[in-house]
């Protein structure tokens, strides 16, 4: 089969990018498969992808930021769209042309705007593939409603979770699409696992305040105070760095606690730790978590949606605390830092739990599902697996969505009503 | 790495051709130093260089090519398995000390930053406490006898010499001072050890763990009193200075 991803930009950092790339280099094992970045700021992307995955930008931000056509807002992406502001009437177009003529068999969204693209804009016989990196809880009610007209015309939706998947099945009505959780995957390590002696923690991500690096570092001075040869490494970068660089000056932590910088792949950085750490108060997946176990390392993480708790077995591979917990936190690392034999045999758990996460058994899955989506589009026919019918119940949610969105759009006429 | 302090490259199986080490000359300046390691096939159709932990790398940042004949092939990086790093400054060195940290430069290729120092003090912990700056820090490669001085340098022609007395543990090596004087002059000082009158200075430094650019990671705050702040902060090269600047 010839296999289309197309992703919002391939050029950055972040779990969407990693996993794409991952699911896109095991897929390039037996089909042909390409990556269609529809934006690009730099020469080259910051993890090197396998010559046999072909990626081709649509728009490059270096020569055309200032294009006239770049300036106006995007009329097929939805406005309600995390990145609406990205894009413009020069992806709108760039978008639909790289569809229209489109060779692949199957095409794979990787965003709800780009899915949106796909599910109204790709030729008849081409199977669409919708992915989910985000959670629908997450999406304010004007995206979900633009979502629930939309995404009816994809073949297939997944999810990164089960809970997610759920969540779909209940809360839209989406006839004929198949709903399917297909968690990320992560290559097996090249390197020796950790085995559990550094007096590292490791965490990584962006530096954003849904991740909570400030109730982490928080966290660990209850560690430090204990353990003063332990020290926190947080990889990553983003807006919140100074503050975080202030919360650890004014904790006095700055003999234990660093920000390390973006490191891409971070195999090498996590294999320096021994505990891996999350804090987040929302996270659709949750790659980190899994790449840490992959090399060896349990991971104490919040229990926040959806991610970490279909990852992590509380207490056997690693820690789940509440939400926001900054003590639970703390004497979750406590434990780990304070009983070596724990946390080798839960280093050893996280190596084989982890897994399930590798590629063979994730690609075999994302396999048969767009197979299935080609043969059905086709025989003509949709993908639905038998299940029992939710359609009322999504017709509720989807009255209350509608009911929401006019609820703010009447608040923001009246608002600007006023003088 | 190794825990001996080897380097150990590994590319693709590369017959005759060989791993070059090239001093990174300063901008605009040609090259001169260049340490040529012969390649071994290894298993599954690898081949591997061995950098020996002996001092032959003088200090700086040394760039990788692969070499064929006389053609140079830059080398970007696969993971490198620092891990031993990590907890280096536990492990007492002997003169002259060779430290080698392999990274990836700011393009994304392979290089490798070196330091060649008689003997190093390695700076551990720095304490803020008010106007007061602490600083511990471990010899290696000498010992402390009584009467070691901690010497601050202005770096301004004048060569103001401060001196300090070091608290000395009792192994002659751990040592640390404290930092409390209103009357240092505004600009950057250097920091140095002199284990006795007549031996050469010692300068306090970072350099054994497996952070090759420490500037902008180990980031210490000001200790402020009467008027001027002094922050300590590592240079370009994990060296440790003090920078002296009025508040306000």
């Amino acid at each position: 089969m010839k296999i289309s991803f197309l992703l919002h930009n391939a050029y950055g950092i972040g779990g969407t990018i990693t996993t794409t790339f991952n699911l896109a280099q095991a897929l390039a094992e037996r089909h042909e498969v390409e990556i269609v970045s529809v934006l690009r700021h730099r020469e080259l992307p910051n993890f090197v992808l396998d010559p046999r995955v072909s990626l081709r930008p649509l728009v490059d931000l270096r020569e055309e930021k200032e294009h006239p056509l770049h300036l106006r807002p995007a009329r097929v992406f939805p406005r309600s769209e995390y990145r609406y502001g990205q894009y413009s009437e020069l992806t709108d177009q760039r978008i639909s042309e790289a569809l229209a003529a489109i060779d692949a068999d199957a095409v794979i969204g990787t965003r709800p705007g780009l899915n949106v693209h796909l599910a109204g804009q790709a030729p008849p016989h081409v199977a669409r593939i919708g992915q989910e990196h985000l959670t629908l809880n997450n999406h304010s009610p004007r995206l979900r409603t633009a979502l629930r007209r939309a995404y009816r015309g994809l073949d297939v939706l997944t999810t990164v979770t089960e809970a997610d998947a759920g969540a779909y099945r209940r809360r839209m009505r989406l006839p004929g699409v198949r709903v399917e959780a297909l968690p990320n995957s992560v290559p097996d390590p090249v390197l020796p696992a950790a085995d559990g002696s550094a007096k590292v923690v490791v965490a990584a991500g962006r530096l954003v305040p849904v991740k909570r690096y400030d109730l982490l570092v928080e966290a660990f001075a209850a560690v430090a105070a204990e353990h003063p040869d332990w020290q926190l490494r947080i990889y990553g970068k983003g807006d919140e760095h100074d503050r975080l660089r202030q919360l650890i000056t004014d904790l006095g932590l700055w003999n234990n606690v660093f920000l390390m910088g973006a490191a891409a792949p971070m195999e090498a950085e996590w294999v320096k730790g021994s505990i891996g750490a999350a804090a987040s108060d929302f996270e659709p997946f949750g790659m980190t978590i899994v790449e840490a176990m992959r090399c060896g390392l349990p991971v104490v993480s919040t229990d926040c949606p959806h991610g970490p708790a279909e990852i992590i077995a509380d207490g056997v591979d690693g820690r789940l605390v509440p939400v926001g917990d900054r003590d639970a936190m703390a004497a979750a690392l406590l434990e780990l830092v304070g009983d070596d034999e724990l946390r080798r045999r839960m280093s050893r758990a996280a190596l084989e739990n982890a897994r399930r996460f590798a590629p063979g058994p994730v690609v075999e899955q994302a396999e048969r599902l767009i197979t299935e989506a080609v043969s059905a589009r086709r025989a003509g026919q949709p993908v639905v697996r038998n299940r029992r019918n939710t359609h009322l119940a999504a017709r509720g949610f989807a009255a209350r969505d509608t009911a929401l969105v006019a609820a703010s759009g009447a608040l923001r006429i009246v608002r600007k009503g006023r003088p | 790495m190794d825990t001996d302090g080897r380097i150990i490259f590994e590319v693709p199986e590369a017959h005759g051709r060989r791993l070059l080490l090239r001093l990174r000359p300063k901008k605009g300046l040609p090259e001169e130093t260049l340490h040529v390691l012969e390649l071994n096939s290894a298993d599954e159709g690898r081949a591997r260089a061995v950098l020996a932990a002996d001092p032959v790398l003088t200090e700086g940042r040394w760039d990788v090519y692969l070499l064929d004949g006389f053609a140079r092939t830059r080398l970007r990086p696969g993971p490198r398995d620092l891990r031993v790093l990590v907890d280096g400054h536990l492990r007492d060195r002997h003169a002259p000390l060779a430290v080698r940290v392999p990274y990836v430069t700011k393009d994304g290729f392979l290089a490798v930053r070196t330091w060649l120092r008689p003997a190093h003090a390695e700076v551990d912990r720095v304490d803020v406490t008010g106007g007061a700056l602490t600083v511990s820090a471990r010899l290696h490669g000498a010992s402390l006898p009584a009467g070691a001085e901690v010497r601050l340098r202005l770096r301004r022609e004048t060569g103001t010499v401060r001196t300090l007395e070091p608290l000395v543990g009792q192994d002659g090596r751990s040592f640390s001072f404290t930092v409390a004087d209103e009357t240092l002059d505004m600009g950057v000082w250097d920091m140095f050890v002199r284990p006795a009158p007549e031996a050469p200075m010692i300068r306090l430094a970072r350099l054994l763990d497996d952070v090759a650019d420490r500037k902008e990671v180990f980031v210490y705050p000001g200790a402020t009193a009467a008027g001027i702040v002094v922050r300590p902060y590592y240079t370009v090269d994990n060296d440790l200075s003090l920078d002296v600047k009025r508040t306000g």
